[in-house]
């Protein structure tokens, strides 16, 4: 079957599990606690229960512990208060997070001088008001109490001891001086990618001071192959900048476009733009793919291939494109036939407004050709730009390694990063590194390479830092500090400065001076200062953009039809394709706690990072989700569990790096399985003619897709009422090429869905409010717009105080994230095709008529004036009916006091009546992580989503304190705020000129779960795909 | 007790006998227990009534606000704007303290934390429940005088709690707050009288002028519970 044949019509699944109706599923689904051992309560005889329980009444008794007063709290006023600072308000600074080389500016909301939440600065060219998890998930770093807190100098004798910032000065003092004497003779420099204008000033600065001293880059994801292939098409080093809301037709060759990508937010920002079935605007994605990406599981047409046929691929791509030079026809399967055939009609078509994008580990050519295709197709300029790609004067690891086995450096300086974990397998590097005399280590915590340096010194977090950036395009942004280091922890700038024995070494006088340079300003230190101010106040520099430029192609492609035609397929091996995790990214982030508890937007795993494997692939081998395998590369080998993910190319195992880590504090260590060791300097991509055998050993993972699951039993007794499956039933909607255009209908092919209206007249009772007064919050949640990134979980835990709850709780169906992203499959797992994925958010959906509140003994969960479903925390006494009553099953139970938990330690047991929790205190510096808009909940009762009431109070306050009324557009929701594609909408839907109204207006809008007659205040838009059309013939 | 044949006649054991009186004696101290338990919860002991705790320095509301007349708002100068009417920084004390009695003892220690920078730490006298947030601007800007939950502090020489703070206390007022409005421009007046004596005449119009809502909406959840 091809893809642009009539897709089955059936339904939507969450797992392979699910689809099968497994009956281990089944029981799990039942039970009530799953995965809980029955024989491990029945240890507690009933009688001694009881007489624990009483004992524990009348203590409390005892105590009065409900007649004494709070523990006498101090306030203490500023001795001088700074200028305009209100205490107890909220304020936001602008600031910029650096990684991959790229920064992207931020807005990050103190609290009395504490930061507590991270928002995108809309102004910022790669924000445009949003963040990506990972950043949002930053804020709980910058608290992580296993951060690095001293200097830690390794003795001769192997020991290492704790110090002084002032010892290790002392010592770098003199160690440099005498360095400088030899003109940095056999000093070496190992950094992260930056662009940083004060790192690459200060790297100027040490060139100048250490005249003889190296420096050497390491991203152990890099874009060295990207860069390759832009000198290759036009002769120089040039950088790409996608302009998706520009093009009609998208293809996107092993490109994670919204996951991995620098500019990840702004290019889901624009897709998602020009993707409005509403407004008459509907581009098509096509993806290629060597794994299942966040991208690949939202384009229109996909198809996942082995990383090798790709360049096979492309070429004949660019064949039936008539580029020049490519002439040999090469061969390909019947499958990738089908698509080529398919997508070069369509680029052909759209002309000018396609665009091919590449991922950074395709190879060189595959990037050339996809030049030379845009070119052909003048593409050039419209839907991709260029800027020149920033000079890298520095070496790569492969060469710091090979220096030093030649015994070239005597003194190394590495800055963040942590390549004794992340390196290339081949190098050694580990072993390397301590063999150099003199190793110091920056690092924000003491990890593994930490531990093979004689200095490890601690850095100070971003949010800690002076520091300034450049965005993908250029545009520089200053980042200033929300709050003074911690730890006291340095700059790279600043313990640089100190290194080549500057006298300014202050972040801020550093940042500044180059500024000086940077930011365009007029004449004089007092217009400097305006510039200055603008830019710390706007958080991004106008006019800082490198300049496009308009690039020739040099000669012309070149056909290797030979090279690409040997075909990989039944060889019965397997390609391993590395891909960083993203949730943790390289594994800088295995730290932290949230991270690793976000699900996995395509595996749902928490807490590990599972290989992937086809379904077809995994009968071959005979081995099935959570079965280990051991992975072989040459001489190489790892044990890795298996998850079975439809939608995987056959052929390929997907690895995830950057679990696995043994120092990476106590969340971090020893979570998930260490990949790198299969990594090669000449294998970073992927690497080809890998076995892979069954160990026949289990391992437990702890994914989500199963939990919380909508249907299977309510949907069976709502069968009987409402008709057939498949119909009003559906929890996942969609709309096909002939619904829009024209009066757009809606649902699967029928003209349009039955509104609430059918189901309102069998009520009986009429409602007891409407749920108005004097507005009526609502929410809508687009699908089509929606690419499952994770991030809005993350703000959500952020926002609301939500813990984390570890891998046996998970395992358990009780983590916390109020909101889910169930990621549905559509199709059959055993064919060739890739299966239609969506991704629906699910958050407590505020009904009317609540099945919840119904349930609760005390009044604990009640509705207010507005239509919020509101949760009282200190009437629940933890029945957990109304979870049990919850169609949607958002309710999120609090079955340990999980804040105060410290990691490693089990989840305290019995002991800690309620009162006593309140004395149990949450660690100092991990509680400044806290909102203290939200209440943090403790053990034994039930949360959920609010509609983060706090922000709707702020924003009220805000304004009726003036005597105003409230506007559209004045609250924006945690989730909403971070969505880098706009999909959740938030506001009055009482107002007829709100935009959430026109949406829930909208024909795709509709309730989940419609049938049961709750009225939920979130409506769902209808996921939109547009294929082409079917009955095209090439 | 009874062998398994026979009769099977249950027949109450001797200790029985004991119960009626072991109830009767249960009963009698349930009857004074209770009472007492609930005149407890109700006392101004539980609700911290009268809490003045001893404050670092011997400041006198009585003298500030009462015999010189300082507005509140003078010291507490967020209250319009913020959720807190925050403790003023030293350097507000030093405003008038830098000339006047300047050498006295407890005006020491306010200049001492001027000088060094360290806060004066103040102890909390009103506090309210974790889960409940309450709004100085949200009030003050629509007519709740400092008064109706301070009391009256300008006759305080040590700050003490006047008012229990309880949610009950608090729904007084959210139901019915036509008994407590004042102008905007009084709140800070701590001697203010309704001009013509009837407080629920003005009351209600002020209730419209400031346009608040009516009862069902200002007692849901979520007015002050987040």
């Amino acid at each position: 079957m091809s893809p642009m044949t009539e897709r089955p019509r059936d339904d939507y699944w969450l797992s392979l599990e699910h689809l099968a109706r497994d009956p281990e599923l089944c029981a799990r689904i039942r039970d009530e606690f799953p995965g809980y051992d029955p024989a491990a309560l029945a240890e507690m005889p009933r009688r001694r229960f009881l007489r624990l329980m009483g004992g524990a009444m009348a203590l409390a008794g005892l105590t009065l512990s409900g007649c004494r007063r709070y523990p006498a709290e101090r306030l203490a006023p500023h001795a001088r208060r700074p200028e305009e600072r209100v205490p107890g308000a909220l304020e936001r600074y602008a600031t910029g997070f650096e990684i991959d080389g790229a920064t992207t500016g931020l807005l990050v909301t103190t609290h009395d001088g504490r930061p507590i939440k991270i928002e995108g600065n809309p102004l910022h060219p790669d924000s445009l008001g949003a963040t990506d998890g990972i950043t949002q998930a930053t804020v709980l770093d910058l608290y992580d109490p296993d951060r690095s807190r001293w200097p830690v100098e390794m003795t001769a004798a192997g020991e290492r001891r704790r110090r002084g910032w002032d010892q290790f000065d002392h010592f770098a003092g003199a160690h440099f001086r005498a360095l400088r004497a030899l003109g940095g003779g056999g000093l070496a420099f190992l950094c992260g990618r930056s662009t940083s204008p004060t790192s690459l000033a200060m790297r100027a600065r040490l060139r100048e001071v250490f005249p003889r001293c190296r420096w050497y880059e390491h991203e152990p994801f890099d874009a060295a192959a990207r860069i390759e292939g832009s000198r290759l098409a036009f002769g120089r080093a040039l950088r790409p900048i996608y302009r998706l809301h520009r093009a009609a037709v998208i293809a996107a060759i092993d490109a994670d476009l919204f996951g991995s990508h620098p500019a990840k937010l702004r290019h889901a920002s624009e897709w998602a733009a020009a993707r409005k079935p509403e407004a008459g605007r509907m581009n098509r994605l096509w993806s290629i793919e060597s794994e299942l990406s966040i991208t690949g599981s939202v384009a229109d047409h996909r198809l996942a291939q082995r990383p090798g046929r790709i360049e096979a691929i492309v070429q004949e791509l660019a064949r039936r494109l008539a580029v020049a030079g490519v002439t040999d026809a090469v061969p390909l399967d019947d499958r990738e036939t089908r698509f080529v055939d398919r997508l070069a009609a369509d680029l052909r078509v759209a002309g000018a407004a396609s665009l091919i994008t590449v991922g950074d580990a395709a190879a060189p050519r595959v990037h050339e050709l996809a030049h030379r295709i845009n070119a052909a197709l003048g593409a050039l300029g419209q839907t991709v730009e260029f800027v020149e790609e920033p000079a890298r004067e520095a070496g790569t690891i492969a060469e710091l390694a090979r220096e030093i086995e030649s015994r070239s450096v005597e003194t190394l300086v590495i800055l963040d990063g942590n390549p004794g974990f992340d390196a290339p397998a081949d190098l050694g590097l580990a072993a390397h590194i301590g063999r150099v005399p003199t190793t110091i280590r920056l690092g924000l915590y003491d990890d593994e390479t930490s531990a093979l340096c004689t200095w490890h010194v601690p850095r100070a977090h971003f949010l800690e830092s002076w520091s300034d950036g450049r965005a993908w395009d250029g545009a520089v942004s200053i980042g200033q500090p929300l709050i003074l280091p911690l730890h006291d922890g340095r700059t790279d700038a600043e313990l640089l400065a100190g290194l080549a024995g500057d006298a300014t070494r202050s972040g801020y006088d550093l940042v500044r001076r180059t500024a000086r340079d940077v930011i365009p300003h007029e004449e004089g230190d007092a217009a400097f200062e305006r510039a200055w101010r603008r830019a710390l106040h706007d958080g991004v520099v106008e006019r800082t953009a490198w300049p496009r430029v308009e690039p020739e192609l040099v000669g012309a492609a070149r056909s290797t039809a030979s090279e690409v035609a040997v075909a990989e397929g039944a060889t019965g091996r397997l390609d391993v394709v590395f891909r960083r995790d993203p949730r943790l990214h390289d594994g800088r982030f295995a730290n932290n706690a949230w991270l690793q508890e976000t699900p996995d937007p395509m595996t749902k795993v928490t807490w590990d990072n599972p290989a992937l494997l086809s379904v077809r692939d995994a009968g071959r081998l005979g081995v099935r989700t959570g079965d280990v395998v051991r992975v072989s590369v040459d001489d190489r080998s790892v044990e890795l569990p298996v998850f079975v993910l439809p939608g995987q190319p056959e052929g390929v195992l997907g690895v995830r790096l950057g679990s696995g880590r043994a120092a990476a504090g106590r969340i971090g260590n020893g979570v998930g399985f260490d990949a790198y060791p299969l990594r090669t300097s000449a294998t970073l991509a992927f690497a080809g003619n890998a076995t892979v055998e069954s160990t026949g050993r289990r391992y437990d993972l702890a994914s989500t897709q199963d939990h919380h699951v909508m249907d299977t039993f309510a949907r069976q007794a709502t069968e009987k009422r409402v008709g057939p499956r498949g119909e009003s039933g559906k929890v996942v909607r969609e709309v096909t090429p002939a619904d829009f255009g024209g009066d757009a209908g809606l649902g699967d092919g029928e003209a349009s869905v039955p509104r609430a209206d059918g189901h309102d007249r069998a009520r009986i009772f009429d409602p007891p409010s409407q749920f108005n007064e004097p507005h009526a919050w609502g929410m809508t949640i687009d699908m089509s717009s929606c690419i499952g990134c994770n991030a809005c979980v993350t703000a959500c835990q952020a926002e609301n105080n939500i813990p984390v709850v570890g891998k046996e709780e998970v395992a358990r169906n009780r983590e916390m994230h109020w909101i889910r992203i169930d990621r549905y499959f559509k199709g059959d797992p055993e064919s060739d095709e890739s299966p239609d994925v969506v991704h629906q958010p699910v958050m407590c959906v505020h009904c009317e008529n609540a099945p919840c509140e119904q349930v609760c003994p005390v009044a604990a969960t009640v509705h207010d004036t507005e239509g919020l479903n509101t949760m009282v925390y200190n009437r629940c006494i933890g029945t957990r009916y109304c979870a049990n009553n919850c169609p949607y099953k958002v309710r999120r139970f609090n079955y340990f006091d999980y804040h105060s938990k410290e990691p490693g330690e089990p989840a305290r047991p019995w002991a800690g009546m309620p009162d006593s929790q309140q004395l149990i205190s949450v660690d100092e510096v991990k509680r400044m992580v806290f909102n203290p808009d939200v209440t943090v909940r403790m053990r034994g009762v039930m949360e959920k989503c609010t509609y983060c009431v706090q922000r709707i109070q702020r924003a009220r306050i805000d304004r009726r304190r003036r005597g105003e009324e409230i506007r559209d557009g004045d609250i924006v929701t945690a989730c909403q705020q971070v969505c880098p594609t706009q999909a959740i909408v938030f506001g009055d839907i009482g107002d007829p000129d709100s935009r959430v109204r026109a949406l829930q207006e909208s024909p795709r809008a509709y309730p989940v779960l419609e049938e049961l007659g709750v009225r939920p205040r979130t409506l769902h838009l209808a996921k939109a795909r547009n294929p082409a059309k079917v009955d095209f013939e090439p | 007790m009874q062998p398994a044949s026979g009769t099977r006649r249950f027949v109450f054991p001797r200790w029985a006998n004991y119960l009626l009186p072991a109830i009767v004696i249960v009963g009698a101290g349930a009857g004074l227990y209770i009472p007492v338990l609930l005149g407890l919860a109700g006392s101004p002991r539980t609700t911290d009534v009268g809490y003045a705790p001893v404050q670092p320095v011997a400041f006198s509301h009585a003298t500030h606000a009462g015999r010189l007349g300082i507005d509140c708002a003078y010291c507490h100068n967020t209250v319009f704007e913020a959720a807190y009417a925050a403790i003023p920084p030293t350097q507000t004390c030093l405003n008038c303290h830098a000339a006047i009695q300047a050498e006295h003892s407890e005006i020491l220690k306010v200049r001492e934390s001027a000088v060094t920078g360290m806060p004066i730490e103040w102890v909390r006298v009103h506090n309210l429940p974790d889960h409940a947030y309450f709004d100085h601007s949200a009030h003050v800007n629509k007519g709740i005088g400092c008064v109706s939950c301070h009391g009256r502090i300008d006759r305080m020489e040590i700050v003490a709690q006047a008012e229990p703070l309880s949610m009950g206390w608090c729904l007084e007022c959210h139901r019915e707050p036509e008994r407590f409005l004042r102008p905007v421009e009084e709140v800070t007046n701590m001697a203010w009288e309704p001009p013509d004596g009837d407080q629920l005449a003005l009351g209600r119009r002020l209730k419209e002028l400031y346009e608040i809502r009516e009862p069902r909406y200002m007692s849901s959840c979520t007015r002050c519970h987040r």
